[in-house]
């Protein structure tokens, strides 16, 4: 029964680890809260299914592949526009981080209402292409083979990311605008070009994010990002804002957590346990798990 | 000599593994002007920073007019009469000159909400007071004409001298200068140091950190100087400049100090 | 902040701001006309409902401005502290009979105490992950009026709360119970002018631009973060009550997330540390809706897209990015220095 909860709590954790790796590098970037990110997550999903549903005429492995290498380069372009055609003008109006944070939210309502619009309130299935069947330890704790599938993407995406962060030349210019975008900017650093690639790579991820939540439930429908995304929120802030392994760390601590307190505690409060962890974290650390501590310079 | 506003003892402050500063002795009587020098990196700032509260001190205690100000918050340290100006200007820009000397009144007024919401008597009495107080500060400081320009639209030396105007407005016992002719060209900084000798004739004590030897040597009395976080020597200008220990400090061994070197 | 302009070249846009600026009393005033005509002038219950949610909603923008404009601090959940007040009203009044004015009273201050009670433990956190709590906040609380059956009737919400009634006179028509929000935005207003206008409103200004230099002026932020934060959130609070018994029936859905988020686009769009801007945000963002039923299906597409259109053409929101007081000032020592000069003239003609 234990492990079950663990091991439901891990592939929810998973969910929302994916959701938060994109938004967390978006943010490290910018310091920019994007709520538009988990309608991205909803439309990479809708942008895959209905690929792969309309080639053909059937439903292949093939499709599956082609739909979402669409999805990934058509939300990945969204994505980056929606930073060319509001969020760069902000900037370089120098306007307050918080208009751009707003600017995110009508975005967001615009995407979500034209998904309702063309899809429908109603969720669609998604077809189980890979039939991975499922598997038991022991006697009855179940586990489905794309929980598996699922835990693993979300721990390599995280390794790809880290590194790209990390490790490349791309990522030096990532971080160096994180600290300090003028500075950046001197030193030869393209900023928005950077920018804006950071937003494809991050809306990309939540397509791809999306696209197996499809796989893993069998369905899509127009509200699987809004009841992420919040929480995706409060991963990000747990691991630490701006931080890739950070992201999947908030993401499974919350998955884990909520889980067993539904199962062990109420399940009517279940959604509240996120936002509680994480007021307690940052009562006691201000900055999350692996947020960097900031020293008063004065 | 003059009674005793400031004292500090042996105060050491560390930051993880590094001493920031260490074991630091210090003193400032009252009326005096009395200056921190040394290179880059050698403490001044931190020192400052225990002092105004913005540290916490590792070790050592801080006394200011016999008040143990130790830990206290800089807010409260303030109240007690020590105001200070900050190495990178740091105005309320969004605010007017006018409003960013009243703000300094902060600690001289006590009208509370209820006064504020209401409109109380004792609401516009304090209100009519502090603008008063305000453009005398401004009259004092040549900012009267700038008075409803933004604090970010007056030229840098103008600036500094807002930042001076803000900390007076405190009406402080003790004025504490954080590398107040940073930036200044050199008509600039002539007419600081006037400014702060016109300071001290009006009875506030003053204590400066300064990279500029000219501006020190010409208008302290006293210098303290800190290496590595280390009180290297103290004593009168004179001395300090002859002092070799300083000599090496700032300039490896084998030099002179003149009064050009900043 | 938009800098000072310059002389020879003046837009008309800073021409209607120096105007407004010079006169901003007698403007005031004319608008203040206007809205106790307005619903006698279109006395239709279609037009006054309207009317009535721009004033509910201006009192809940201008609260927030409070604490994101005036002080720097954004919330992305004032929606909760509106249904503090909301169902504070509502279970007094449906269980204890309690009257308007008692629950007004009781909604602000219960809203007060709770924002007390979450910025208490909160308000040291450093800003962007202080948001992201006033998020946390707000769904918690969406949570507990869900589940909270006893007392809140969970998802049903409580109907039944008793019309806005003031001294035993019952406000049935909607012009009266306009003339109700009406009188609690100007209180709003008066508020946040009083406080504004104040060596208090000094110390907050000051912690938005620069709080270790506010600090060291002997400001203590942390005081001033509660205090300003509890008089937001107990003006959501009376917003919040009066709402409850303006709509006779409340649920958890009208103090979620979404609407915090929708206060927080009227703050911002109509002006940051301004109150025209904040009446303004707020009823255009309440009118708007109603204007886009003629596109339909796409009503929401184009809301969203007009919003993020709108903060790109006006980053500083549409009435934000000056101060009139300010414009003032620098206009009044204008003058005066001209007239000195001219006399000075006339004195060397002479």
């Amino acid at each position: 029964m234990f492990l079950q909860q663990i091991i439901n709590g891990l592939t929810i954790g998973s969910t929302y680890a994916l959701v938060t790796i994109g938004f967390n590098m978006v943010y490290g970037v910018l310091e920019l809260t994007n709520f538009a990110h988990s309608s991205f997550y909803m439309l990479g999903a809708y942008i895959s299914l209905f690929t792969m549903t309309s080639l053909w005429g059937r439903v292949t492995r093939e499709g599956f592949f082609i739909g979402l290498i669409c999805s990934i380069i058509i939300t990945g372009c969204l994505g980056a526009a929606m930073d060319k055609v509001f969020l760069e003008p902000i900037r370089k109006r120098k306007g307050a981080g918080i208009t751009a944070l707003l600017s995110t939210v009508g975005i967001q309502t615009a995407i979500n209402n034209s998904v309702l619009l063309i899809f429908g309130t109603v969720p669609v299935e998604f077809p189980d292409v890979f039939q991975l069947g499922k598997f038991y330890i022991g006697s009855n704790t179940v586990v489905q083979r794309i929980q598996i599938a699922i835990f693993v993407l979300a721990i390599v995406l995280m390794l790809i990311l880290s590194y790209l962060v990390y490790k490349t030349k791309l990522g030096a210019g990532m971080r160096a605008i994180s600290q300090n975008a003028t500075a950046a900017q001197i030193m030869g650093v393209n900023v928005n070009h950077v920018i804006t690639i950071t937003f494809f790579i991050g809306t990309a991820i939540a397509a791809i994010s999306g696209t197996m939540m499809g796989v893993y439930y069998q369905r899509v429908d127009t509200l699987m990002g809004a009841s992420v995304g919040l929480k995706s929120f409060a991963a990000a802030v747990l691991g630490g804002m701006g931080s890739v392994p950070g992201a999947v760390f908030g993401g499974f601590v919350i998955g884990i957590l909520e889980t067993l307190f539904a199962a062990y505690v109420s399940s009517g409060y279940r959604d509240a346990v996120a936002f509680v962890i994480l007021m307690v974290v940052l009562i006691v650390r201000p900055s999350g798990f692996f947020g960097q501590k900031s020293v008063n310079k004065v | 000599m003059s009674e005793i506003i400031l004292k500090a003892e042996n105060v050491t402050q560390r930051f993880g593994g590094l001493v920031a500063v260490n074991n630091i002795n210090f003193e400032l009587r009252k009326g005096e002007i009395v200056g921190i020098i040394g290179p880059n990196g050698a403490g001044k700032t931190t020192f400052f920073n225990d002092i105004t509260g913005v540290y916490m001190p590792t070790e050592g205690k801080i006394t200011f007019k016999e008040h143990d100000i130790t830990g206290k918050k800089p807010y409260e340290i303030t109240a007690l009469g020590m105001a200070r100006t900050f190495q990178n200007i740091r105005l309320f820009y969004r605010m007017t000159v006018m409003e960013n000397v009243m703000v300094g009144m902060h600690t001289r007024t006590d009208a509370n909400l209820v006064d504020c919401i209401l409109r109380s008597p004792k609401h516009r009495k304090t209100e009519k007071e502090a603008e008063k107080r305000a453009l005398e500060v401004l009259e004092l400081t040549g900012l009267l004409d700038y008075r409803y320009q933004y604090a970010t639209s007056l030229p840098y030396g103008l600036q500094r001298r807002l930042e001076i105007a803000r900390a007076m407005a405190s009406n402080p016992d003790v004025l504490l200068f954080d590398e107040p002719a940073a930036g200044m060209n050199e008509q600039e900084t002539a007419d600081l140091m006037e400014f702060i000798r016109k300071l001290q004739s009006m009875g506030y004590s003053i204590l400066l950190i300064e990279h500029d030897m000219k501006l020190v040597m010409n208008i302290c009395e006293r210098l303290y100087v800190l290496d590595h976080g280390n009180l290297i020597a103290e004593g009168l200008p004179e001395d300090i400049k002859a002092n070799p220990k300083v000599v090496e400090a700032y300039l490896g061994a084998g030099g002179v100090i003149t009064d050009e070197d900043a | 902040m938009t800098a000072a302009p310059k002389n020879d070249k003046k837009g008309l846009w800073t021409r209607i701001i120096e105007v407004w600026a010079k006169n901003s009393r007698l403007i005031s005033l004319i608008f203040l006309i206007l809205a106790i005509l307005f619903p006698i002038v279109f006395n239709k219950q279609y037009y006054i409902t309207i009317a009535i949610n721009c004033l509910i909603f201006s009192i809940l923008s201008l609260s927030l401005n409070l604490i994101t404009g005036y002080m720097g601090i954004t919330s992305l959940g004032h929606a909760a502290f509106f249904g503090v007040g909301a169902y504070t009203a509502a279970i007094l009044s449906t269980r204890m009979g309690f009257g308007f004015i008692a629950t007004a009273i009781l909604g602000t201050v219960f809203a007060a105490v709770f924002g007390v009670l979450l910025g208490l433990p909160t308000l040291r956190i450093k800003g962007r992950y202080l948001a992201i709590v006033t998020l946390g906040f707000c769904e918690i609380m969406r949570i507990i009026e869900l589940n909270w059956m006893s007392l809140t009737r969970g998802p049903q919400g409580i109907s039944g709360i008793p019309k806005v009634s003031i001294f035993g006179l019952q406000c049935v028509k909607p012009i009266q119970k306009y003339y109700v929000a009406l009188v609690l935005l100007i209180i709003t207003v008066l508020v946040i002018m009083a406080i504004m206008n104040s060596r208090m409103g000094r110390a907050i200004s000051a912690i938005r631009d620069d709080e270790t230099a506010a600090d060291a002026m002997g400001i203590n932020v942390f005081k001033y973060k509660i205090m300003v934060f509890s008089i937001s959130s107990a003006l959501a609070g009376l917003a919040g009550a009066f709402y409850a018994h303006y709509m006779g029936f409340i649920d958890p859905n009208a103090f979620n997330f979404d609407q915090s988020i929708l206060i927080l686009s009227m703050t911002i769009m109509g002006g940051m540390a301004s109150i025209p801007g904040s009446i303004f945000g707020a009823s255009v963002l309440s009118i708007l809706p109603e204007v886009l039923r003629v596109v339909n299906d796409y009503r929401q597409i184009v809301y969203g897209l007009l919003l993020a259109i709108m903060v790109v053409w006006k980053p500083n929101g549409i009435l934000g990015g000056f101060n009139l007081k300010h414009i003032k000032q620098r206009l009044d020592l204008e003058k005066l220095k001209k007239k000195g000069s001219e006399e000075k003239e006339a004195e060397n003609n002479v």
